[in-house]
């Protein structure tokens, strides 16, 4: 039943990626609905063969084609791949049904079918990624996803910024791909075949260079710092319901790929595991500081998507670390932390991204200096992103908190097991991973406060409309899951066979449930039921104005002082005065630029070095028939010499 | 979830909500008594709170519904919060209930609200405090996690309950008590806003941070802050007094063993209020980017102890 269901979904997928590029001159709504409504059914039957598997432990697997004896296009879904099929089935359905809505309100008439049909295409790739049987099939689909995702990103082709960024993103998605494929040509060197099966005899140079080489490939795609940089490129510039899906799902594809690598091929060291707890640890800290500077809603959600990937590479080195050193509980506890940090994070980002995106529809603008006062004008809209905003937060009861608890409490009990050294390095991580958490929480009542509170700061803040019901519907399904999977946490770790150290969230909500209503009650019983509307005191001034509100940027002002070090920020004053001493001031400047400090340092002297390199190989490009010529035939005696020579 | 745990929910809470304005009164009693004042009676706060419950609630029309929840949310997660610190009375744990981590969380929900509350109406104000308070709990926070984290590892649980009552085998030393009280103490003050960090005494915009974030609040609303912000207080404080000095705390239910406790545990806490009174008297209020180099010290202190115990 799972292989038919499976099949099933693969048809479906297709048909949706299929009907509008037949159709791609027919500018009717219809087409683009049935191609978004492919998904949406494609997910029920994925969500469907997920939960079996999940609940069941059961694998099956399948081949679908075997063009040759070395290679064959074969599936496995076993407990793992099923947990991130539902990952994308439950982002891809809400997702699908914002976008059958929103893609309407885009310009680009017919344009816009290759791009319903490209979105099936790219869930399609990410589904196969995850059941694909053997490494080369990975890495196929694998490529197949990063090339229909770049269509994806490019859709306003016509804008300078979005050009550049697909541009960057195009060649951070390819070199991810070829590292990958380098690791598994590696592998299969090692080991003589593409399946994906332990390899005995660990850490020898060749299987370590083939698991550096794999990170590289994965951290590449899943944004880890440093080569985070195409996220805060792409995210903005993509349709919304796109940085949805490319956020929420695509990302965890590198994390799913990390994960069934480690588990499944190789025997980890204890030093990878620092490794990628150190990676981890690095993007939540700077992901979280970079997001907290950033104006572009869009981009400062990008910024904290690279903060979560970190969090869940931080759960997977610790898991390393605890099975290289014999401690299956921790392990699995890390593991798990990881693994439902995922889930939670798929489904608050890509709420986030969701809202956001009917947010910038209604004003028009990514600047949260331009927004405000939004809660009275989209109270729904608001209300779900507040629900986004309190789980990405690791608030309890929500669910962002129950998968940052884990690896707490991974962290916490760690420290009387490990050996001294180990301690010292899984204390200063916790310091940080706090640092972190709290941080993010900072962040988002500064997202949040400048978005939708107070009053609007802009014209098209002031008469923004609440968006049409089809675009709360996705939404309101991925807030209700953040809801559910914080506060049934662990029941639901119970139902799937995890003993899991979860304090009973259920009995916590409840508890705040019950003390917030008995205050109520007691409130409402003995104190003063007034209430009246007047305006907030403004200092003299006559009425309250949107100038004098606290802005974004000053909400982040003391934060920004206290990690100059990091952000780099130069100011320059020059000043020129009338007197001599100084005091009488005539006139002046000042700059404030920030650096870049990963693009100036690290991208741009790479990008340089390749470009004098093409430039001096061009020269060889002189366009002329015969100097081609003149190649072939150096070639041909080159050939010929060293043929003689050797064989 | 039993009956012995259904009581304790009711008597802690009841206990913490009596007391709380107590300790609070004290802090400012002794402090005026330093600069040579006789200052307000020791039940100022209770009278200040009755009477701002009769008084009439103002909401500005730039404020949302974050506005008109906080209070209840702020309240409702402090005193789930004071549940996980047994006061006077310690049952066996149930559901996870006295985690510490998910009791720094609470305080942190509670403070979430509050600084969106903050910037709800608009005011200059609001947002500066709110600005500032998570600015403030952002860099505090490696310190905090390194000091839960050395209690759970010189304790051996993560249950505040199990560490109160001593139920994990090995006691800690006395040397490391007395360091892990320190790094508490500093914790306290951090949180509860009070001198060098904040002064909880102005509504001066160069000083301020918790009171800029409630300075929208009125009537009853405001009477739940400031009871929320007493009774986080009072939960620190007795988490200090009762992990450092369990002395007096009741096992079992029974009416005398919980009056001793009562009494007892009024009798630490003035002590501790009178310390904490002293302690802000002779200090004066911090530069605002001068904390940080404050929280860098007390982190360091914090790994010290953490140092300490793992290479002993």
């Amino acid at each position: 039943m799972i292989i038919e269901l499976f099949l099933l979904a693969i048809i479906t997928l297709l048909a949706g990626t299929i009907v509008p590029l037949l159709a791609v001159s027919v500018n009717r709504r219809y087409i683009r609905t049935i191609s978004l409504c492919c998904p949406i059914f494609a997910s029920l039957f994925l969500g469907a063969l997920s939960l079996v598997v999940l609940f069941s432990g059961e694998t099956s697997g399948f081949t679908l084609y075997q063009p040759i004896t070395e290679f064959s296009f074969s599936f496995v879904i076993d407990r793992l791949a099923s947990f991130f099929l539902l990952i994308i089935a439950i982002v891809s359905a809400c997702v699908a049904l914002y976008f059958s809505e929103y893609v309407e309100h885009m310009d680009g008439s017919s344009r816009r079918n290759i791009l319903c049909g490209f979105t099936s295409l790219f869930i399609l790739a990410m589904v196969l990624v995850v059941s694909s049987a053997n490494s080369f099939c990975f890495f196929l689909f694998w490529e197949l996803m990063a090339a229909s995702s770049f269509f994806l990103v490019t859709f306003e082709y016509t804008h300078d910024e979005t050009k550049k960024a697909g541009l960057f993103y195009f060649f951070m998605t390819q070199l991810s791909s070829l590292f990958v494929l380098l690791g598994i040509i590696m592998l299969y060197l090692e080991s003589g075949s593409f399946a994906i099966a332990p390899i005995h005899g660990a850490s020898t140079l060749p299987i370590t260079a083939a698991f550096l080489v794999l990170f590289i490939g994965f951290s590449i795609k899943a944004g880890i710092i440093p080569f985070h940089k195409w996220l805060p490129y792409a995210h903005p510039e993509s349709p919304s319901p796109i940085s949805a899906l490319m956020s929420g799902v695509m990302l965890k594809i590198a994390i799913y790929g990390l994960i069934r690598f480690l588990l499944d091929i190789f025997t980890p060291d204890l030093w990878w595991g620092a490794l990628i707890l150190a990676g981890g640890i690095t993007s939540a800290v700077l992901g979280v500081i970079y997001a907290l500077k950033e104006h572009d809603i869009k981009g400062m959600l990008a910024y904290s998507s690279i903060e979560n990937i970190g969090i869940i590479f931080t759960g997977i080195g610790l898991w390393v670390i605890f099975s290289a050193s014999n401690l299956p509980l921790l392990a699995t506890i890390s593991l798990l932390g990881a693994l439902f940090h995922s889930l939670n994070h798929a489904l608050f980002k890509s709420l986030l991204f969701l809202t956001s995106g009917s947010v910038v529809h209604a004003t028009h603008t990514r600047d949260i200096e331009h927004m405000g006062g939004l809660a009275h004008r989209m109270p729904y809209t608001s209300a779900l992103f507040f629900i986004g905003a309190v789980s990405i937060s690791a608030l309890p009861p929500l669910n962002g908190f129950a998968s940052e608890f884990l690896i707490f409490t991974a962290f916490f009990t760690s420290v009387a097991f490990v050996s001294p050294l180990f301690k010292v390095l899984l204390f200063i991580c916790l310091a940080l991973f706090a640092l972190a958490s709290t941080l993010s929480a900072a962040c988002f009542v500064k997202a949040f406060g400048s978005i939708f509170l107070a009053l609007p700061r802009s014209p098209q803040s002031e008469v923004a409309k609440e968006v049409p019901r089809a675009m709360l519907i996705g939404p309101g399904i991925l807030a209700a899951a953040c809801i559910l999977l914080g506060v049934c946490a662990f029941q639901i770790f119970g139902i799937v066979g995890f003993n899991v150290p979860l304090p009973d969230m259920f009995l916590i909500s409840l508890l705040l449930l019950g003390m917030g209503v008995l205050v109520y009650v007691v409130l409402y019983v003995t104190a003063s039921r007034e209430v009246r509307v007047s305006e907030t005191w403004g200092c003299g001034s006559r009425s309250q104005q949107a100038s004098s509100e606290y802005t974004g940027h000053g909400f982040s002002e003391p934060i920004d002082i206290i990690f100059s070090a990091i952000y780099r920020t130069r100011t320059k004053n020059e000043r020129v005065f009338f007197d001599l001493k100084n005091c009488i001031f005539r006139e002046g400047t000042g700059e404030i630029h920030l650096l870049k400090v990963f693009e100036e340092y690290l991208y741009n002297p790479i990008s340089q070095l390749f470009m004098q390199v093409a430039t001096k190989v061009s020269r060889f490009q002189n366009g002329c028939l015969d100097t081609y010529l003149l190649y072939v035939f150096v070639t041909v005696i080159a050939l010929i010499i060293f043929l003689g020579w050797f064989a | 979830m039993n009956v012995d745990f259904i009581l304790y929910i009711a008597i802690n809470t009841l206990v913490v909500l009596a007391i709380a304005p107590l300790f609070v009164s004290m802090i400012k009693k002794v402090k005026a008594w330093t600069q040579g004042r006789s200052g307000p009676s020791v039940f100022q706060t209770y009278a200040s709170l009755r009477k701002l419950l009769t008084k009439e609630v103002i909401y500005s029309p730039s404020s949302s519904r974050i506005m008109r929840i906080t209070p209840l949310i702020t309240i409702a997660s402090i005193l789930v919060a004071a549940l996980f610190v047994p006061l006077i009375f310690v049952p066996e744990p149930v559901g996870g209930i006295g985690n510490i981590i998910l009791f720094l969380y609470l305080l942190a929900l509670a403070r979430f609200f509050m600084a969106l509350a903050g910037l709800d109406a608009g005011s200059s104000f609001g947002g500066m405090g709110s600005s500032r308070e998570m600015s403030i709990s952002a860099i505090i926070e490696p310190t905090t996690i390194i000091v839960f984290a050395a209690l759970a590892f010189v304790f051996k649980t993560l249950n505040i309950f199990d560490m109160v009552s001593r139920m994990a085998p090995g006691l800690p030393a006395a040397p490391t008590l007395i360091l892990i009280s320190i790094s508490l103490f500093i914790i306290l003050i951090v949180e509860t806003s009070r001198i060098p960090i904040d002064n909880p005494e102005t509504h001066l915009e160069l000083t301020m941070i918790h009171e800029g974030m409630i300075l929208e609040q009125s009537g009853r609303n405001l009477a739940l802050m400031e009871l929320a912000a007493a009774v986080k207080l009072t939960v620190l404080m007795g988490l200090l007094i009762n992990l450092i000095v369990p002395l007096g705390l009741a096992t079992s239910l029974t009416l005398i063993g919980i009056l001793i406790a009562v009494i007892l545990f009024v009798i630490k806490g003035s002590i501790l209020a009178g310390i904490i009174a002293i302690f802000e008297s002779s200090m004066a209020k911090k530069r605002f980017f001068q904390l940080p180099s404050l929280f860098a010290m007390a982190f360091f202190f914090s790994t010290l102890i953490i140092i300490i115990e793992v290479f002993s």
